[in-house]
């Protein structure tokens, strides 16, 4: 029978009870059962040692808890799970799942795909108005293992004749020992100054609709050897804060017999390599700079008589999120057995400044060959100015107006103004829109 | 009286201002960003720019050899943002253009692997001895096979250090 006194001092420790699971329940995050009530009256002995002993079977199935996570966090890629079925804990909490996202164009678990084209249109004063095609290019990359990979580029580009042909821009295959040491052996573009590597064949890359003048593409008129077959040997110098690099090529050179391809693919004219060399820093202290220089020679066989030729560039570049400052000038150096020399000289310098999606800029480039280089004289049509090629040899020069507008994260619109000065020919006016992405 | 009148509305207006703009980054606001290793890794401490190498895969391998391994969270958390900042002068799209331009230009860089979570973070770092990682000071607690390393010499619980959001 119960009495009043009785009843009270059961009903307080039950409600105590309750709370207290449910308080332990919750900060264990375990999914028991609710406490079940008394059926019966218990004395208040009787309930603080069941509340006891209930406090000690949490600690227990907590520090199991514990004991399991730090298990799991300590070993995530055990190979085999524990042979030992798990004491019956509550299930512990899951972990937020982990969310790997996929590799943007990975069509292979080793191949990805990077696709670069442009398209445009461009009005000069000496030549008709024109729709451009610009270029397609599949850029491939695939790793073969931890220390080789493969680099292969293909271009679609449109011709002086308006016909699309596929050119393999590069293709590369690529051993990285360490940051001090990577080779690789191919065709490949020249780390002839510092724009060719940098920006390759990616207008997307590129500020400008275009590249400057002495480093157009030698398959497209451009002057300077820019791609080559051979072999490539890049790495850091240990140097500290300085952040030295160098880099070491060797190739069949660039030919110039004018109905030949630039690159010697398949066979090299002369037993004669091009060497090619060059130091660059990084100092960490000027994060975005820049320093460097490149001596390149090669004997080439001409039409004509062989020839010498040097090539001495140096650049001083500053990159960062907004800011982007190029210097580079080359020298080049052409000489005849018979003590003849021809020297170029060439430099350009860009500027521009991101203000959110818009990067207005400018550029100033000069180029002046001497009309009897012997070298020059057999360059190709070049497509990146609708000019008459004889302005090669001779004199080059004006400046460049322009604004990008990233409007997607993978597209930009350009517009650019062009002024060019020739020697012994008019100037020249040029508007030129492109719209470069890549996908 | 007139005058003051005409003003209460004004400074009652700069005041919430001045309140919304105080309470606007919340209790996170200047929160360290915890760099983490695997506990295996000897290294105690890292300048920023080992930092920038790191995760801009400037550098690829720790003075043990092991490859480094650079893991974040995805695009979209604070932490995130604040690190690429403060760390590498980078914004997202600053960055997966630099990856790309990388790869384009021949560099045998791949980016920093990206997880769903700070909990992820922490098991990837633990799991892999080259990997190196951050979250949230808040977030560090808890991770096993893990540690956090000095930066410039500072830890993160001290008043100079650099990363915070």
């Amino acid at each position: 029978m119960k009495t009043a006194f009785a009843g009270l001092t059961v009903r307080v420790p039950s409600v105590i009870f309750l709370a207290l699971s449910m308080l332990l329940a919750l900060s264990a995050h375990a999914q028991q059962p609710p406490s079940t009530p008394p059926s019966t009256p218990m004395t208040a002995d009787e309930v603080n040692r069941q509340l006891l002993q209930r406090v000690i079977d949490l600690e227990a199935k907590v520090k199991q808890l514990e004991e399991k996570q730090t298990g799991s966090a300590a070993a995530p890629l055990a190979a085999a799970p524990a042979a030992v079925a798990p004491a019956p804990v509550a299930p512990a909490p899951e972990p937020p799942p982990e969310v790997e996202m996929p590799t943007v164009n990975e069509v292979a678990p080793r191949l990805k795909l990077v696709v670069f084209g442009d398209v445009g249109a461009q009005g000069y004063t000496h030549v008709p108005d024109t729709f451009e095609f610009g270029s397609l290019d599949l850029f491939m990359r695939a790793r073969l293992s931890e220390k080789i990979s493969v680099l292969g580029e293909v271009l679609f580009t449109a011709e002086s004749d308006n016909s699309i042909s596929p050119d393999v821009e590069r293709l590369l295959l690529i051993y990285r020992l360490s940051d001090y040491f990577t080779a690789s052996i191919g065709r490949m573009h020249t780390w002839v100054g510092y724009y060719n590597t940098a920006f390759n064949k990616g207008e997307f890359l590129e500020t400008t609709t275009d590249r400057p003048f002495m480093y157009a593409f030698d398959d497209e008129g451009g002057v300077f050897p820019m791609q080559d077959v051979g072999v490539n040997v890049t790495g850091k110098i240990p140097s500290g804060k300085l952040g030295l690099n160098y880099v070491v090529e060797a190739g069949n050179g660039r030919d110039w017999y004018p109905a030949d391809e630039p690159a010697q693919n398949n066979q090299d004219r002369n037993n004669s390599k091009a060497i090619n060399g060059g130091l660059f820093m990084r100092p960490e202290r000027f994060s975005g700079l820049q320093l460097g220089f490149s001596v390149r020679h090669d004997n080439l066989t001409l039409p004509g008589p062989a020839v010498g030729e040097t090539i001495v560039t140096a650049h001083a570049v500053f990159v960062n999120s907004n800011w982007e400052v190029l210097n580079e000038a080359a020298f080049v150096r052409h000489s005849e057995a018979s003590g003849e020399l021809a020297e170029t000289s060439a430099f350009y310098t860009q500027f521009s400044r991101r203000f959110r999606a818009y990067r207005p800029y400018f550029r100033y480039q000069y180029f002046n060959a001497p009309s009897d280089d012997p070298v020059y004289i057999n360059a190709s049509p070049n497509t990146d100015v609708p000019l008459n090629i004889t302005t090669f040899v001779g004199r080059f020069n004006g400046p460049s107006l322009g604004v990008r507008w990233d409007f997607t994260e993978h597209s930009a619109l350009k517009f650019q103004y062009d002024r060019f000065s020739l020697r012994g020919l008019d100037s020249e006016n040029g508007l030129t829109s492109q719209v470069a992405f890549t996908f | 009286m007139k005058k003051y009148k005409l003003f209460t509305p004004v400074l009652s207006g700069l005041a919430m201002l001045a309140i919304f703009l105080g309470a606007t980054p919340s209790a996170s606001a200047g929160e360290a960003i915890v760099v983490v290793v695997n506990s295996a890794n000897p290294v105690e401490n890292l300048t920023l720019g080992d930092l920038k190498k790191l995760f801009l895969g400037d550098k690829g391998r720790w003075d043990t050899g092991k490859a480094v391994a650079p893991v974040m969270v995805v695009t979209g958390a604070p932490e995130r943002a604040a690190f690429l900042k403060i760390v590498c002068g980078m914004s997202d799209a600053d960055m997966g253009k630099y990856f790309m331009q990388a790869a384009f230009t021949g560099k045998s860089v791949t980016p920093p692997k990206d997880v769903g979570s700070a909990a992820a973070v922490k098991s990837n770092v633990a799991a892999s001895p080259g990997a190196i990682g951050f979250v949230k000071a808040s977030d560090f607690p808890g991770g096993t096979g893990i540690k956090a390393v000095k930066i410039d010499g500072v830890d993160a619980s001290d008043a100079g250090y650099k990363i915070k959001m």
